[in-house]
């Protein structure tokens, strides 16, 4: 659908069926130079199962106009006016990469609009490389290989996809290049309130990580994670790119941390179960 | 640009789409004979038709041995995505009637296959598709044929047999400008010839029972999705940008963006046509596959030594390949082909239809069938084969004469094909001087 936030008209993927705020819901937040596009294969098992679904493309990425958000402190601010504008009081937000310190930023502006927190293949800061940064200025397309070079796993690299037939590279380089990815990067690199903004969630939180990841290393990933008492989940043998290159994989693990802070509010379940690895 | 690997092309051609499975270590990809997969779940079966998750439902949609295939040939051409079908000719069926309903139009050049001019202009006539033929190359001609309701350019990289090299900048630019995708037919120019998808193209349709089988021992073909189109900023596509009814309203653009096209051709055409490769065919082409560029490498050598050779025989009139000066699209298959524009050939001997065909039943090395991109050496007398149902008119058109012999050389010892041909001229000029 669209929608317009501080007057720009703003792509929101619904999962495939009209978005209803009466349902429970689920909100997903993209990377750096990605898109609504990363939650596919996650976005659609929600929607068709009970849950209102968003996932946005931010600001000046993909189909959304607008200026890209500079900071990760504004993302959180436009995250906040956009729940406004779509009029969701509460939600569970998942964030990929950087869409996770967006969604901390929410979570320290607008703490009352957090009903759980989920981390992909994230942690609390997300320092980038300059030359990257350089590189992502110049050449949009240099610096998407560079990031799909190091993002995806062994598995994707090696030309398998969850997807039957399909090549999640190209499909990334596609999206990436065309989108304010120096934007991002140095929204990333300048960001560090990742801790303090952890400090104040008190929702229930998850984190999703991946042993082979070489953006975000699992070992910044744990520490968030122990710091938020999150529910864990490690994915072995994947990379960064975790909603892209394990869906079905992730969409086990937010689904079961979903519906068990469902079943947990309404009293049906006593914990929020403890960590696993797949 | 296209790009789905970082590894290199000769990698790719052997690993790409698989690692060894985790139950038995197989090295060489499985063949998955089998119709269906067990469903985890009642929940597990609905979310795969609802496309919630990847995976295989059944094999007529798709298939894990073909599904590498698949993977592989979109690494190696740089596409997003590929689908796989029966043949080349369901693949180029398959691409149309998705892009296409009745009442739209396509622009194709043409110098395309027999075969291809017969589906367009006959069989998608039929279902009301209406095709405008070509000079390819002739930029005015070919903006001058796009209308309202124009849907696609089609042309082959290669044309066959005539052999002219399509100038795919030259289309795309022409293309885009209208907000048309660039469809190729890029049969002769199998993957790392040509970098089809860099030069302009934005789908590319293989027959892959030639260069990329290489045995002739299994027909199969794929249509890669180069995830360089915006079908929304075309406005030319509601297929693909609007809700599609029959999956809950599906918007295939907005869900899937660069692999939108071949999404949308396995939900539809591989579900409603059926079409699909087979899992023993997926596997011979993956053994093709692994020495393809090795093959090309002697195919393209052997091709040029030949055209040498041709030239210097007495009973040969006349050469044709792209490669040659004399060939119209010499100056854009230099740049598009650097290593050489692939190992098809034409030439004409003396004697005309007579002494073409006494060259060709006089050859013992040489096989005389309706194939090409086999390592044999393989030729054929168009005019009376593959275009024998086109018009006059429509064969001068698409570059052939009676007199043209067309040559897919093989990979055998040079020396040896040419032993072979000489013998075969020696009988065309026998039928010369018998007919003068």
């Amino acid at each position: 659908m669209k929608l317009l936030v501080n007057g720009f008209e703003t792509h929101v993927a619904t999962g495939g069926k009209e978005f209803e705020k009466k349902l429970p819901t689920v909100l997903f937040l993209h990377g750096s130079g990605l898109d609504h596009r990363s939650w596919a294969l996650q976005t659609r098992w929600f929607a068709y199962n009970g849950f209102g679904v968003l996932a946005p493309d931010f600001p000046g990425h993909s189909l959304s106009n607008g200026a890209p958000c500079t900071s990760i402190e504004e993302s959180g601010k436009w995250l906040s006016d956009f729940l406004d504008a779509v009029g969701v009081e509460k939600a569970h937000i998942v964030g990929h990469s950087q869409g996770f310190l967006s969604a901390l930023e929410l979570s320290k502006l607008k703490p009352t609009a957090v009903k759980s927190l989920t981390g992909v293949g994230t942690a609390a800061a997300i320092p980038v490389n300059p030359m990257l940064i350089d590189t992502a200025e110049h050449s949009p397309t240099k610096a998407a290989d560079m990031m799909l070079q190091w993002g995806f796993g062994h598995q994707t690299q090696m030309g398998v996809s969850a997807t039957p037939g399909m090549q999640p590279i190209a499909i990334g380089r596609q999206i990436m290049r065309n989108n304010p990815l120096a934007t991002d990067l140095q929204c990333c690199a300048d960001y560090s309130a990742g801790v303090g903004a952890a400090q104040l969630v008190t929702a229930p939180s998850a984190m999703i990580l991946a042993d082979g990841d070489k953006m975000t290393p699992i070992k910044a990933g744990l520490a968030i994670a122990e710091q938020l008492e999150a529910k864990l989940v490690v994915l072995r043998d994947y990379g960064h790119m975790l909603p892209i290159e394990a869906p079905k994989q992730v969409l086990v693990a937010l689904r079961e941390f979903i519906l068990g802070v469902e079943q947990y509010e309404c009293g049906e379940v006593e914990t929020l179960g403890d960590e696993s690895k797949i | 640009m296209g790009r789905s690997s970082y590894y290199h092309p000769d990698t790719i051609a052997l690993h790409s789409g698989y690692v060894p499975e985790s139950d038995h270590g197989a090295r060489a990809v499985p063949i998955y004979q089998t119709t269906s997969y067990v469903f985890d779940s009642v929940d597990d079966a609905s979310s795969l038709f609802n496309v919630e998750q990847g995976g295989h439902i059944y094999s007529r949609i798709s298939n894990p041995t073909v599904a590498v295939l698949e993977q592989r040939l979109a690494a190696l051409e740089g596409g997003s995505g590929a689908i796989c079908t029966a043949s080349g000719m369901s693949a180029l069926f398959t691409t149309f009637i998705t892009l296409c309903s009745a009442g739209d139009h396509i622009v194709s050049s043409g110098q395309i296959y027999g075969s291809t001019a017969t589906l367009l202009r006959h069989t998608l006539k039929r279902l009301g598709i209406e095709t405008t033929f070509v000079s390819i190359n002739d930029q005015v001609a070919l903006e001058g044929a796009i209308r309202a309701n124009t849907k696609m350019v089609f042309c082959e990289s290669i044309g066959n047999p005539g052999l002219e090299v399509a100038n795919l900048p030259q289309i795309s630019s022409i293309a885009d400008q209208h907000g048309l995708p660039v469809v190729v037919d890029a049969t002769f120019a199998p993957p790392g010839l040509c970098k089809t998808i860099e030069s302009g193209a934005n789908v590319i349709v293989h027959s892959a029972t030639k260069w990329i089988g290489g045995h002739g021992a299994a027909v199969g073909g794929v249509v890669i999705d180069g995830g360089n189109f915006d079908w929304a900023a075309s406005g030319r596509f509601p297929e693909l940008t609007e809700p599609y009814e029959p999956f809950h309203g599906i918007k295939f653009w907005e869900e899937f963006g660069p692999n939108a096209l071949a999404m949308k051709i396995r939900a539809e055409s591989m579900r409603d046509i059926g079409a699909c490769m087979s899992p023993n065919t997926a596997f011979l082409l993956l053994q093709g596959i692994e020495t393809l560029n090795m093959r090309m490498k002697q195919h393209i050598a052997n091709t040029k030594a030949m055209v040498e050779w041709l030239q210097s025989q007495e009973q040969v009139t006349w050469v044709n390949h792209p490669d040659l000066p004399s060939n119209p699209s010499n100056v854009i298959a230099r740049e598009l082909f650097p290593d050489g524009a692939g190992s098809m050939l034409c030439f004409g001997v003396i004697g005309g239809r007579a002494g073409g065909g006494a060259f060709i039943d006089s050859l013992k090395l040489a096989s005389n069938l309706a194939n090409v991109g086999d390592s044999r050496t393989l030729v054929l007398h168009p005019g009376s084969t593959t275009h024998s149902r086109l018009t006059h008119d429509a064969m001068a058109a698409a570059g052939i004469s009676e007199d043209l012999i067309r040559v897919s050389v093989g990979i055998e010892g040079i020396n040896d094909i040419q032993a072979d041909f000489a013998n075969g001229l020696r009988s065309a000029q026998r039928a010369a001087e018998s007919q003068s």
